[in-house]
C-alpha cells in the first residue's frame, strides 16, 4: 500500500484557497469542485485529489499547513480511503470540475 | 501549429482517450489561461515518470501553464530529468543530442520564421544546468551572440541529477555529491552575467515556490524573443534525491535557497521594456510621465 494525499472537504470550504494546486508538482492531480463544500452548507468549493495521479509526495500538506495554515490536508493508505476521485470519473466543466466518487480505489 | 492540430479528425473522437478528449475541449488552446485557474481545466502536460516531489516538475508544470500561447509553442530539450516531463505535453517537444539543444532551438526558430513570416511561433529551450552550462556551453552562448530569437530555460538544480549526482559548472562551491565526494572546488558558473554580456535581450532568475513570479517572468520572456532577441530564464528546481531533501520539505527548501542565493532578479533592456509596453500593453514599462515642472 502506498500514501496519497486527501482533503478534508469541511475545512476546505471555509475558503477554498486555492493555493495547493499551484504547488502540486503533478498536472491535473488537486483539482476544484466550486459545488463540494456549498452542497455541505458551506460559503466556497473544495479541493479534491486524483488519487490516480497523486505520487504521495506531500507538498501540498506542507502548503495547506504552512502557507495557507488551514491544516486540510492529511496523506492516508490509498486503500483507507472511503472513497476516491480518479481520473476517469472526472468531468471539467466550464470553470470547475466534478468527480464521480468512486469506493475504495484499490480494494 | 495552430489550433486545428488539437482537434479531433472527423469520426476518431469516439476512440481518443479520456485525457485527449479533456484536453481538447477544457484544455488551455486559444484561451488565455493562467495560473490562478489552476485545478479548473485540462492541463496540457500529462503524467511522466519524473520523481514524487520534484521541483522541476512543478516548474515544468506552472510553464507549460505560462506560455503565451501554447498552441504555437515548441519546446526543445536535451538528455536530462526535465526531458521525461517535456516529452509529456500536447505541444511539440525536440530532443537532439545532449548539450545541442540552443543550436537545435537556431535552426528552428529561424525555419519557422521563413515559413510562418510575422506570425508568432515561439521557442522554448528548457533542459538542466548540466546539458546547458557544461555540455551545450557553446551552443548556449554561440545562439546569445548569434541573438537567437528564442527563449532559453535553465532547470538548475544544481546537479547531474538523471544519472546519479556528477557536479555541474552550476553546483556549488563545496557541494558533496554522490559523484562529487570531495566537494566542489570551483565556485558556481555565472551564467545571468554571461546571458547580459552576451547580449540577452531579458534574464530573470526564479523559484517555483512562487507561481505567479514563474507565470509572469516565462510570458514575458517569451514574448521579449519574438522580437527583440534571446531571453534567459534561470529557475532553481531543486533535486530533492540528489541532495536529500525531504518531499515535504522541497518548497521549504526552495524558499530558503529563494532568500540567501536565489533572489528573485530581472534585467529587461530598454527595447525590451518599450517593446513590451507599447506591443503588449504592460503598465510597468510605460514611460512615466514627465514630472510637474514647479515654479521656484
Ligand atoms: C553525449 C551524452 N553524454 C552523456 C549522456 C548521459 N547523460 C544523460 S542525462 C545526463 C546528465 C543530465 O544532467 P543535467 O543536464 O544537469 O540535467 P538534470 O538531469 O540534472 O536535470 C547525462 C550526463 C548523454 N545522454 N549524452
Ligand atoms: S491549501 Fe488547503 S485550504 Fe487551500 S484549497 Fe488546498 S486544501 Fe483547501
Ligand atoms: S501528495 Fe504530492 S502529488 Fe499528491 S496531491 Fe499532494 S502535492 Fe500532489
Ligand atoms: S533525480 Fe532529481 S531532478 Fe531528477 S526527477 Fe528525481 S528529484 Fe527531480
Amino acid at each position: 500500500m502506498y500514501l496519497v494525499a486527501d482533503i478534508n472537504v469541511d475545512i476546505c470550504a471555509q475558503t477554498s484557497c486555492k493555493l495547493c494546486t499551484q504547488f502540486c508538482p503533478e498536472a491535473n492531480t488537486i483539482l476544484y469542485n466550486d459545488q463540494a463544500g456549498r452542497d455541505k452548507g458551506y460559503k466556497y468549493g473544495a479541493a479534491y485529489v486524483a488519487v490516480d495521479r497523486c505520487k504521495g509526495c506531500a507538498q501540498c500538506v506542507w502548503v495547506c499547513d504552512n502557507m495557507a495554515k488551514h491544516n486540510a490536508i492529511k496523506m492516508i493508505m490509498i486503500d483507507q480511503l472511503p472513497n476516491a476521485a480518479i481520473t476517469d470519473n472526472i468531468v471539467y466543466g466550464e470553470k470547475s470540475t466534478t468527480a464521480v466518487l468512486a469506493g475504495p480505489a484499490v480494494g | 501549429m495552430s489550433l486545428d492540430y488539437v482537434k479531433f479528425s472527423p469520426g476518431f473522437d469516439k476512440f481518443m482517450p479520456k485525457e485527449y478528449k479533456d484536453m481538447v475541449e477544457h484544455g488551455p488552446f486559444g484561451k488565455k489561461t493562467t495560473v490562478s485557474q489552476m485545478g479548473s481545466f485540462k492541463e496540457i502536460l500529462e503524467e511522466h515518470p519524473m520523481c514524487a516531489g520534484c521541483a522541476m516538475t512543478l516548474f515544468i508544470r506552472l510553464a507549460m501553464i505560462s506560455f503565451p500561447n501554447p498552441e504555437d509553442t515548441i519546446t526543445v530539450g536535451t538528455a536530462g530529468c526535465g526531458r521525461l516531463a517535456i516529452s509529456q505535453a500536447a505541444i511539440p517537444f525536440v530532443y537532439g543530442n545532449y548539450g545541442d539543444q540552443n543550436g537545435v532551438a537556431s535552426g528552428l526558430s529561424r525555419g519557422l520564421r521563413l515559413r510562418f513570416g510575422d506570425k508568432p511561433k515561439d521557442v522554448v529551450v528548457m533542459a538542466g544546468d548540466g546539458g546547458m552550462a557544461d555540455i551545450g556551453f557553446s551552443c548556449t552562448l554561440h545562439s546569445w551572440f548569434r541573438k537567437e530569437k528564442f527563449t532559453t530555460i535553465m532547470l538548475d538544480n544544481e546537479v547531474y541529477g538523471n544519472t546519479g549526482g556528477q557536479e555541474s559548472g552550476m553546483t556549488n562551491k563545496g557541494a558533496v555529491l554522490k559523484m562529487a565526494p570531495l566537494g566542489k572546488k570551483f565556485e558556481k558558473m555565472d551564467m545571468l552575467a554571461m546571458a547580459k554580456s552576451a547580449g540577452c535581450a531579458y534574464v530573470a532568475t526564479v523559484v517555483p515556490n512562487n507561481p505567479r513570479r514563474v507565470e509572469a517572468v516565462i510570458k514575458k520572456a517569451v514574448l521579449i524573443a519574438r522580437e527583440i532577441g534571446p531571453t534567459y530564464i534561470q529557475a532553481y528546481t531543486s533535486c530533492n534525491i540528489e541532495y536529500a531533501i525531504p518531499t515535504d520539505k522541497v518548497m521549504e527548501d526552495a524558499k530558503n535557497v529563494e532568500g540567501d542565493r536565489y533572489q528573485f532578479t530581472e534585467y529587461v533592456t530598454d527595447e525590451a521594456k518599450q517593446f513590451l509596453a507599447e506591443r503588449y500593453g504592460y503598465k510597468e514599462f510605460l514611460p512615466k510621465p514627465a514630472p510637474a515642472v514647479t515654479k521656484a
